[in-house]
C-alpha cells in the first residue's frame, strides 16, 4: 500500500486559518443579522402596543351602548397617518365594532387573545402574502357587566422585511467576501512564515558532493528550526565523513593496485619482448601467479571491509572457547614463528558469544601481524583477560621497537603502515589489522594499540555477549 | 569422465576447459544458460560447473531445469559475488559446492576432484602406501622403506591428506583449510614451512622424493618413478 503524502503546511495552515475566520464571521453575521430583526420587532412592538393602549383607553370611556356608537369614528381619528396599520375591534357579544379596510387576522389570535401585560406579537401573512406582526388583547369597557371585548392591532411590516432580506444578501456577502480575504490573506502569511524552510531547502540544494563542507547557519535561522538545522547538520557531518572515507578509500586502492598490476605488466612485457627458455616463462608465470594471488586476496578482504563498514557482515552466536582458539592459532603460526625463532605463549581463558569464524580470523591477523614485527629471539604473548568494562580482552603482545605514538591511531586503518617503504611485501594485504577492527566492531566491541618500552599490544575488546 | 563448464566470459570458459581437460577430463563447455541447460539435460556428464550470472538464463535456472530433466549429476557453482544469500540459495536449490571468483585453478580442480570422489565409496583404509612410504591410520604411526618416522599430529594429519590425494595438486588454501581448519586467508608462509619440515622427515633421507612443490599452484604428493615406469 502506498502511503499518502500529508499535504502542504501551506495548503494545511491556510485551510485551517480560512476555516477559523469563516467560524468567526458566520457567527458575528448571524448575531447582526439577529439584533437588526429584534431592533425591528422592539419598534414595531412599540407602535402596536402604543395603538392598542389608545384603543383600550377609548373603550374603557364607553358607559353605554350608545357610546359604542362612536368609537369606529375616535379609532378613525386615531389611524389617520398611520399607513399599513389594520385594527380590529370586536364587541363582547363577538360583533365586529371596528375594522380597518382590508384587516386579516388569523382567527386563531382573536379566540385566543392574552392580558395586556404579557402581549406577544404573532407574525403571520395574509393571503395577499403581505407580511403582518400584530397583538390581541382583551380590553374591558365602563359598560358594566359586560365581558372585555378583543382588541387586534397589526402593522404591515413588508418594508421591515424588504430590508431585511436586502441586509441579509449584504452581509453574507461580506462575510463571504471576508472569508476569502482571510484565507488569501492567511496563505500570504503562511508563506511568509514559512519562508525560513525555503531558505534551508535552498541552502540544502547548494550542497553537492564537492561542496559538503558547506553547513545550515544554525544563528539566522528562527529558533523553531534550530533543532532541525542542527540535527541536518550533522547529518552532513557524518556523510562528508563516509564520503571523505570512501574516496580516501578509493584513491588507497587505485594506489595500492596500481604497483602490482605495473610491475605485472612490466614483466610480463619484458618477458615477451624477446624468445626465452621454458623455464624463464616459468619463472614469470610463477611470479605473476604469486601478485594475482594477493590481489585476489586484497579485493576478498576489500569486499568483507566494504561489507562490514556497510553493517552488512552480521555475527553468528555461538559460544566460543578463546582459549582453545588461541591455542590452535598457536599451533599453526608455531612452524613459522620457529622460523624466525619467536615464541609464541598464552596466559588466561574464556568463553564468549560470537562468530568462531570471524574471531578466529581477527585473532589469527594479530598473531601473524605480530609475528611479521617481532625480531628473532623476542616472544609474542597472547592473553585473554577480562577487562573491567566487563568485557574479553585479548592482547596479543610483541617485543620489538616502539611505534612512534603519531602512527597509533591510524594502525587499525587500511593500508596504514608505519614505513611506507615497507610497501607490498610478504603475502598480506595491508588489509590485516582493519579487518581486525571491522569484526571487533561487528561484535560490538573495540580495537586499541599501546605501545611503549618496546613493547607492542593489540587489543581487541568484546563483550562476552550472553 | 565428462565435464560440463556453462561459463558466459569467453576468456575463463576457454582457460577452465583447457585446465580440466590437461587435468584428464572431457569438458563440453557452453556460454549461456540456454545452451548449456540443452546439454546437460542431453548428454550425461559426471559433473556440471555453472555459472551463476548467464545471458538467457541464470545457473540457478540451468540448475531447476537438469534437476527437472532428472539430471542429478554433482554441480559446482562459480560466482563474482561472495552473498550468504546467494550461498544459501544455491545449496537450497541443490548445489553441491561453491567457489567465488577469484579462485585459484588449483582449488577448483580440487574441489571437482572431491565432488567426483564423493559418489565413489570412500574406503576405510587401516594403511595408506605409496612407493615404499606407509601410513598406518590406526596406530598413526609412519615409516618408509621399514623405518619408522616420527610426526607431530599436523604433520600426520597434512601427510594423510597428500596421500589420500595423490597425484593432485593441493593449493595451500586447501592444506590450511583442511588440516589447521583455517577457512579463511591466512598466512599461507605457514604452510610452507609446514610442508618442508614433513618434507625434510619423509623424503630427505629417501629415494625416490614423494612430496613436490608445483610453483604457483601448490603441493602434491606422488610415486615419480612409479608414473614414469607407467610412461
Amino acid at each position: 500500500m502506498r502511503l499518502k503524502r500529508p499535504a502542504s503546511i501551506t495548503l494545511r495552515l491556510t485551510l485551517l486559518f480560512s476555516l477559523a475566520s469563516t467560524v468567526v464571521l458566520l457567527l458575528l453575521g448571524y448575531l447582526v443579522g439577529g439584533a437588526v430583526e429584534q431592533h425591528f420587532v422592539e419598534q414595531d412592538m412599540a407602535v402596536l402596543t402604543g395603538k392598542l393602549d389608545l384603543t383600550r383607553h377609548a373603550l374603557e370611556k364607553v358607559r353605554s351602548e350608545n357610546d359604542l356608537i362612536s368609537i369606529p369614528q375616535q379609532l378613525d381619528d386615531s389611524l389617520v397617518g398611520h399607513q399599513g396599520l389594520a385594527l380590529v375591534v370586536v364587541a363582547p357579544d363577538g360583533q365586529k365594532l371596528f375594522a380597518t379596510s382590508g384587516a386579516e387576522f388569523p382567527q386563531m389570535l382573536l379566540d385566543k387573545p392574552v392580558l395586556a401585560d404579557s402581549l406577544r406579537p404573532v407574525f403571520w401573512k395574509t393571503a395577499s402574502n403581505v407580511p403582518f406582526r400584530g397583538l390581541a388583547a382583551l380590553a374591558t369597557t365602563g359598560i358594566r357587566d359586560t365581558p372585555p371585548a378583543i382588541i387586534a392591532v397589526a402593522t404591515d411590516i413588508s418594508h421591515h422585511e424588504h430590508f431585511m432580506s436586502s441586509f441579509r444578501i449584504t452581509l453574507w456577502s461580506f462575510v463571504t467576501l471576508a472569508a476569502l480575504m482571510t484565507g488569501f490573506l492567511g496563505w500570504v502569511a503562511v508563506r511568509r512564515g514559512l519562508y525560513p524552510l525555503q531558505a534551508i531547502r535552498l541552502k540544502a540544494e547548494g550542497i553537492t558532493a564537492q561542496k559538503l563542507d558547506d553547513r545550515l547557519d544554525v544563528d539566522s535561522v528562527p529558533v523553531e528550526l534550530v533543532d532541525l538545522a542542527e540535527t541536518l547538520n550533522a547529518m552532513l557531518s557524518r556523510l562528508e565523513d563516509s564520503f571523505r572515507r570512501l574516496s580516501d578509500f578509493s584513491s588507497d586502492l587505485a594506489h595500492e593496485l596500481r604497483t602490482p598490476v605495473s610491475n605485472l605488466l612490466t614483466q610480463t612485457q619484458v618477458t615477451l619482448s624477446r624468445p626465452r627458455t621454458p623455464e624463464d616463462y616459468r619463472d614469470v608465470l610463477v611470479s605473476n601467479v604469486e601478485e594475482f594471488e594477493r590481489l585476489s586476496r586484497m579485493i576478498s578482504d576489500m569486499l568483507f571491509i566494504a561489507k562490514a563498514d556497510e553493517g552488512r557482515i552480521v555475527p553468528s552466536r555461538e559460544n566460543i572457547d578463546l582459549e582453545r582458539i588461541a591455542e590452535d592459532l598457536i599451533d599453526f603460526y608455531r612452524l613459522i614463528a620457529d622460523e624466525k625463532s619467536v615464541t609464541l605463549s598464552r596466559s588466561g581463558a574464556a568463553q564468549v558469544i560470537g562468530d568462531p569464524l570471524m574471531l578466529r580470523r581477527a585473532i589469527s591477523n594479530l598473531i601473524s601481524n605480530a609475528i611479521r614485527h617481532t625480531p628473532s629471539g623476542e616472544g609474542i604473548r597472547i592473553a585473554i583477560e577480562p577487562a573491567d568494562t566487563g568485557r574479553i580482552r585479548i592482547v596479543v603482545t610483541n617485543g620489538g621497537e616502539t611505534i612512534p605514538p603519531a602512527h597509533l591511531p591510524r594502525l587499525f586503518d587500511r593500508f596504514y603502515r608505519v614505513d611506507p617503504s615497507r610497501h607490498w611485501q610478504g603475502t598480506h594485504s595491508g588489509l590485516g589489522l582493519a579487518i581486525v577492527k571491522s569484526i571487533v566492531e561487528a561484535h560490538g566491541g573495540e580495537v586499541s594499540l599501546v605501545s611503549a618500552a618496546e613493547k607492542t599490544s593489540f587489543i581487541m575488546e568484546i563483550p562476552r555477549g550472553d | 569422465m565428462k565435464i560440463l563448464v556453462v561459463e558466459d566470459e569467453p576468456k575463463t570458459g576457454s582457460y577452465l576447459k583447457q585446465g580440466l581437460v590437461e587435468a584428464g577430463f572431457v569438458v563440453d563447455l557452453a556460454s549461456n544458460g540456454v545452451d548449456g541447460l540443452h546439454l546437460a539435460s542431453t548428454e550425461s556428464y559426471a559433473l556440471a560447473i555453472l555459472d551463476v550470472m548467464l545471458p538467457g538464463i541464470d545457473g540457478w535456472q540451468v540448475l531447476q531445469g537438469m534437476r527437472k530433466a532428472g539430471k542429478e549429476m554433482p554441480v559446482l557453482f562459480l560466482t563474482a559475488r561472495d552473498q550468504v544469500e546467494d550461498r544459501v540459495k544455491g545449496l537450497e536449490l541443490g548445489a553441491d559446492d561453491y567457489l567465488v571468483k577469484p579462485f585459484a585453478f588449483s582449488e577448483l580442480l580440487a574441489r571437482v576432484r572431491t565432488l567426483l570422489r564423493r559418489g565413489g565409496k570412500a574406503k576405510d583404509a587401516e594403511y595408506l602406501r605409496v612407493a615404499d612410504l606407509e601410513l598406518d591410520l590406526l596406530r598413526r604411526r609412519v615409516t618408509r622403506a621399514g623405518k619408522r618416522i616420527d610426526l607431530t599430529a599436523k604433520e600426520f594429519v597434512l601427510l594423510e591428506l597428500l596421500l589420500r590425494r595423490q597425484g593432485e595438486v593441493l593449493p595451500r588454501s586447501l592444506i590450511a583449510s583442511q588440516v589447521w581448519d583455517m577457512n579463511f586467508d591466512s598466512d599461507t608462509n605457514v604452510i610452507e614451512v609446514a610442508v618442508r619440515r614433513l618434507r625434510a622427515k619423509v623424503d630427505d633421507d629417501f629415494e625416490p622424493r614423494l612430496i613436490r612443490t608445483v610453483r604457483g599452484m601448490g603441493y602434491v604428493l606422488d610415486d615419480v618413478a612409479k608414473d614414469a615406469a607407467c610412461d
